[in-house]
């Protein structure tokens, strides 16, 4: 008994000794940064290069292993260990601002002018803004030159190519979604069909009460995609195989994203890139951008490191300089506009670029991550639905119609 | 080693492993007290009294055995499992996350509001004359001035000494604070005096943003007024202060209010949670029965064939045995892929087209398939040596009586296997009833009609179905998902008690 | 039989060796064989292949030492030992194993963050705390597979063991534990190849590049937000496997015999 009790007593003691020797005065203040898998060390290697972006004040990257894990964490994490900047996806906003986990910030005149205005719409949640866009990614149009002499200008130019020269050019597929997967590559094709998630009013505003036509979605679907009941294979109903179709030459069309361009180059294929064309010539489907944010939390504040935290956002996260430094790892289109301009910009961003600019919409989650159904989900389902399960397009676009709606009058307050 | 050694010397050791393992737990136990992890460092105390109590003690033999188990136990299973219940009880769901206190202090902090034109200045965090302050430079407008909590004071430019853009880095009577210093500081939380209602706050190390205050806290009456307008906002009993006016304006976030049984009543209550409940509940009884249907009698089949000694007998064995110690992650997602429609390897080889995963027949076919590829390894290799360790006198004797091989099987040698291998069906059984990651990776629930606005899909169990709710992209309903659990529970306990009890498991327990 | 057995991991094996990193399988015979994504697991410097097997192969080792320790004695005592509360006591270990751990993950996670703020070298974030939460389940799964062999060894040699004059523990350490070695390595086994194959916990647990283990690395892979590179993914599938199968068909003598035996009474 003496013996352990002594043995306690002196392993306390000794504790207490260390845990006074060892909590030096902190040198400067550290702020923690969340990444994923290919972010994280990114930044790293950007850090490395220059790392007093902010005075006195210390980032610290921690590289998660993959999406989905940052995600996880990110929803478990809370004041103990949690980060003071996440780098996400703009779709988590809503629920983690709901969830007590994003604290807002508020950016300067001059600090605004540096973002367009939609990318900010990306990332606010009851008129408040949670973070700052760091890099956009869109999606565009990629037609196979060697087999497309020139860009289509409507919808039924694709579909007539498709249908000639299936057979003697033994063609897969006409148009399919190689990146974005079939509801956020497939948008600006349900877009050009008529189908867009919301719509806007002319001073830029969400039109708080319009919802696609079914009648026009459905009547377009049988008319392009359809060949009696059935689909007429111009567009697949899943995304799988699509990029080593179109790279293989078996595939005219595809619809590709910015974060994969080099490896088309790599294979040969230029830039030719263009929004997916509408029904009627002029028009054209709208394509999803949408901005990566580099997200402020409430953990940030709880230990008191929120004035800093903001700082690195600012000065670091979104100022052209540190957006030019960051992509030259990453490799992306950066979402300021200084940026933008000064960067190295490629062929493949340049592409992208002019594609976005020509027709592109904001990805708002409140409004997409909906109540009940999401549009995450729905749109699979439709193309599923009338293209291998042979169901009525214009009844099956009801049914989206109305989920559509019901997202958009549960988001209204939120947006 | 401690047990070759008698009497003195081995008590020594002993002690002086137990003095070592309670001299860690107390410096733990100190610290989290000192950190404030009460319940931690209470689980901590009780511990370490525990294994004192039990290994120093003559009387507690069967505890010495697992008393290390049973800690590690309670940690780290039975806690969730406390957890579970208890949240079972609450709203707890995207928007009603955090507790009230939190939820509070996250209002207040969001209730401000930017003035009409959204103010912002370049600041110097400081003090002023031994007050924290701020040195604001209002370029635009060439106004600058110290404001402390109380006061405004204006200052001449000509004064100052502004950098390039004409901002103020410094003024008399003022001290800047280091940089690495102003987050942590006073002068970060304070609101410094502008005009009016609306004070200055810093947003960041060197900018400052006019805010005013929207709403203010009465936590006497518990309510939340509105400084601009006339609401009122009240607690509403279920995790959300609301308007007295208005009952769709709610103040975000909420925060998880227990509810009691209603989590439960809904299950009962809702058709739109009722249902796919009962449907999921039905498939998921099958799915395991015929798994271990399947799994079974495959490994029987192939135990008998090979039971004989035939040439090649132990490579057959080895390659047999490769899908169970193959990570079932990569072996499921590549089923996935030769599964697909247009480009899988299944359809390549039957020479069909059949939509896999988009159909429910099939879908649950290929489920059962991938299912019995993965499993039958084990049923294959215990039956083996179940049919080894069947004492062959048996099979002799009725052999001699005249029986025919198929009625040995059927009257001795299969009654015999079960009895055997039960608590193992039964195992098997409960694990693929919990199968998460088979269906979760293989179709991930589907096919779904999901415009018809259908939650679960055909091959959803019911822990998968629950994961959806749980962590779904939409609404992520914590609470219900841990009621389903625990009525989940409720029944597979009662399955599975049933068959021990009627395979006379327990009896060599006692 | 074996076609049905050895044709998916032919796939992964072709996988493996298909530069384009997809999944799609055009031809069963491969029209390229491209060692890139062998060198790519090795080379890449994001991806230190070789830290993370030994990351797994340590803790899975440790996790599989000690859960069978712990998890022998309890059947053992739950077997020969007289107590009371012996058959609730079974009763509620059985019932707790089946208890659908929806929750638990972010109970795991908010103990384990309380523990690093008090104590850093076990708390979330180190190996040690991940062993710590994985044996947490030792007890109950293990006394399930051990309970039928222990129930076999005849009690004469325990009694035997008492008139000699040995303790519980003596007759334990002595006698049940050399006895009981084929059925333990089994166990071992068991438990090695579910915590090395466990992802979910380690993927939170262990963050950092260099402290993760093979399965949270190989997600790496297949878990970006965009991309899926499945090459590298069948290529360190396969390496990760074979110490797993290569222990596996050494050890498959005792795994037949070590499954069942004792199961069959007299």
């Amino acid at each position: 008994m003496k013996k352990r009790l002594s043995m306690g007593f002196a392993a306390t003691a000794a504790l207490a000794l260390t845990a006074g020797l060892l909590t030096p005065a902190q040198a400067a203040t550290t702020v923690v940064v969340w990444a994923d898998e290919s972010r994280g060390p990114n930044l790293v290697k950007t850090l490395k290069d220059k790392a007093d972006w902010v005075d006195g004040v210390e980032i610290e990257i921690k590289s998660f292993s993959g999406f989905d894990a940052l995600k996880t964490a990110i929803d478990a994490a809370t004041a103990t260990s949690g980060p003071d900047i996440v780098v996400g996806a703009n779709d988590w906003v809503p629920t983690l601002a709901k969830n007590g986990k994003l604290a807002p910030l508020t950016l300067t005149a001059t600090q605004r002018a540096g973002f367009s205005a939609s990318q900010f719409y990306d990332l606010t949640y009851k008129k408040k803004l949670y973070g700052v866009p760091v890099d956009v990614n869109n999606v565009a149009m990629i037609y196979n030159t060697k087999l497309v002499t020139s860009a289509p200008k409507t919808f039924a130019d694709m579909v007539d190519y498709y249908k000639a020269n299936k057979a003697s050019k033994s063609l897969k597929a006409g148009l399919c979604v190689a990146g974005g997967g079939m509801s956020w590559g497939a948008h600006s094709i349900a877009s050009a069909l008529g189908a867009d998630a919301y719509y806007f009013n002319p001073d830029g505003r969400i039109n708080k009460s319009k919802v696609f036509n079914p009648n026009t979605l459905g009547e377009n679907v049988k008319k392009y995609l359809l060949d009696a009941k059935k689909s007429n294979g111009f567009l697949p109903a899943s995304d799988t195989g699509c990029k080593d179709n179109f790279l293989a030459g078996t595939v005219p069309f595809a619809i590709i994203g910015n974060w994969e361009w080099t490896d088309y180059t790599a294979k040969g294929f230029t830039m030719n890139l263009m929004p997916v064309p509408g029904v009627v010539s002029g028009q054209s489907g709208n394509a999803f951008g949408s901005v990566s944010g580099a997200l402020l939390t409430t953990f940030a504040a709880t230990r008191g490191r929120e004035a800093a935290a903001k700082s690195v956002l600012t000065d670091f996260f979104g100022s052209a300089a540190g957006q030019v430094a960051y992509q030259k790892y990453e490799k992306r289109p950066p979402a300021h506009k200084g940026a933008a301009s000064s960067a190295s910009v490629t062929d493949g961003q340049k592409g992208f670029g002019a594609s976005a600019a020509a027709a592109s919409v904001p990805q708002i989650g409140a409004i997409l991550n909906g109540s009940g159904k999401s549009y995450w989900d729905s749109l699979p389902a439709y193309w599923t639905a009338v293209l291998v399960d042979g169901k009525d397009p214009v009844a099956e676009a009801k049914k989206l119609a109305t989920i559509y709606r019901n997202n958009l009058r549960a988001a209204v307050n939120d947006i | 080693m401690t047990f070759m050694l008698r009497g003195r010397v081995a008590f020594v050791v002993k002690a002086a492993l137990l003095a070592l393992i309670s001299a860690v737990l107390l410096m733990l136990t100190q610290s989290a007290f000192g950190q404030g992890q009460y319940a931690i460092a209470f689980f901590l105390a009780v511990a370490i009294i525990l294994l004192n109590f039990t290994y120093f003690n003559k009387r507690t033999v069967p505890l010495k055995f697992f008393i290390p188990g049973i800690l590690l136990l309670t940690a780290f299973v039975v806690t969730p499992i406390l957890y579970t219940l208890v949240m079972s009880t609450f709203t707890y769901k995207t928007g009603n996350y955090i507790s009230k206190e939190q939820a509070i202090s996250r209002i207040q902090a969001l209730a401000i509001e930017p003035d009409e034109n959204g103010s912002a200045f370049d600041i110097v965090v400081g003090t002023y004359q031994g007050q924290s302050a701020i040195l604001v430079s209002d370029v635009l407008n060439s106004s600058y001035f110290i404001s402390t909590q109380n006061d405004r004071i204006p200052l001449d430019v000509a004064t100052l000494n502004t950098d390039e853009n004409g901002v103020a880095q410094g003024a008399s009577d003022f001290v800047a604070t280091a940089s690495e210093d102003i987050s942590g500081s006073e002068a970060a939380k304070l609101r410094f005096k502008f005009r009016d209602e609306y004070f200055i706050s810093v947003e960041s190390l060197n900018v400052g943003v006019v805010y005013r205050q929207s709403l203010e806290y009465f936590p006497n009456v518990d309510q939340f007024k509105s400084l601009i307008g006339n609401a009122v906002y009240v607690d509403n009993g279920n995790g959300n202060y609301v308007n007295t006016n208005d009952s769709a304006d709610k103040l975000e976030p909420g925060w998880r209010d227990p509810a009691w049984f209603s989590n439960y009543l809904r299950l009962f209550q809702d058709e739109q949670v009722r249902s796919p409940l009962i449907s999921v509940f039905i498939w998921t009884v099958v799915f395991a029965s015929l798994t271990v249907l399947t799994q079974f009698s495959f490994g029987l089949l192939l135990a008998l064939a090979l039971n004989k000694p035939i040439r090649g007998r132990r490579i057959y064995r080895s390659i047999l045995v490769l899908p169970y110690a193959m990570p079932s992650i990569m072996s499921i997602l590549i089923w996935g892929g030769m599964f697909n429609t247009e480009f899988g390897a299944i359809n390549e080889i039957i020479g069909s087209q059949i939509a896999w995963f988009q159909d429910a027949t099939f879908a649950r076919a290929a489920v059962i398939l991938v299912n019995l590829w993965l499993g039958f390894p084990y049923f294959y290799l215990v039956c083996s040596g179940s049919l080894q360790a069947i004492p062959s006198e048996l099979m002799e004797a009725a052999a001699i009586d005249g029986a025919n091989p198929r009625q040995i099987f059927r009257k001795i040698t299969l009654p015999l296997l079960l009895q055997i291998l039960s608590p193992l069906l039964i195992a098997s059984f409960a694990f693929n009833f919990n199968n998460f990651n088979l269906i979760y990776l293989l179709t991930g629930g589907g096919p779904k009609a999901q415009l018809d606005g259908e939650i679960a899909g055909a091959t959803d169990i019911l822990i998968s179905y629950t994961y959806q709710i749980a962590f779904g992209t939409n609404i992520q309903d914590l609470g219900l998902a841990s009621a389903i659990s625990v009525i989940i529970f409720v029944i597979v306990a009662a399955i599975s008690l049933y068959g021990v009890k009627k395979s006379k498991v327990l009896e060599s327990f006692s | 039989m074996c076609l049905f057995a050895l044709f998916p991991l032919y796939l992964v094996v072709i996988t493996s060796f298909n530069e384009s990193g997809s999944l799609k399988v055009t031809s069963f015979l491969p029209t390229e064989i491209s060692f890139e994504n062998y060198k790519l697991l090795f080379n890449d410097e994001r991806i230190p292949y070789l830290t993370w097997m030994k990351n797994s192969l340590v803790i899975a080792s440790l996790v599989a030492v000690i859960s069978v320790t712990i998890g022998a004695a309890s059947a053992f005592a739950f077997s020969r030992l007289k107590f009371k509360g012996k058959r609730f006591g079974i009763q509620l270990l059985l019932l707790i194993q089946m208890f659908p751990a929806i929750l638990a993950l972010s109970a795991v996670y908010v103990i384990m963050e309380r523990v690093y703020t008090f104590a850093p070298e076990i708390g979330l974030g180190t190996q040690t705390g991940l062993i710590l939460v994985y044996l947490g389940g030792a007890m109950g799964v293990n006394i399930w597979l051990l309970k039928g062999f222990v129930d076999s060894i005849p009690v004469e040699l325990d009694e035997a063991a008492k008139i000699d004059g040995a303790s519980a523990v003596q007759t334990y350490w002595l006698i049940f534990v050399p006895l009981a070695a084929p059925v333990l390595a089994v166990v071992a086994l068991l438990s090695f190849i579910g915590t090395f194959n466990e992802f979910i916990l380690a993927r939170l647990f262990l963050v950092g590049t260099e402290s993760r283990t093979v399965a949270v690395g190989l997600q790496q892979f297949i878990g970006g937000q965009f991309s899926e590179n499945w090459g590298p993914f069948a290529a360190g599938s396969i390496i990760a496997s074979i110490p797993i199968v290569a222990i596996f068909l050494s050890l498959q003598r005792y795994i037949v015999s070590g499954l069942t035996a004792g199961s069959v009474k007299g």
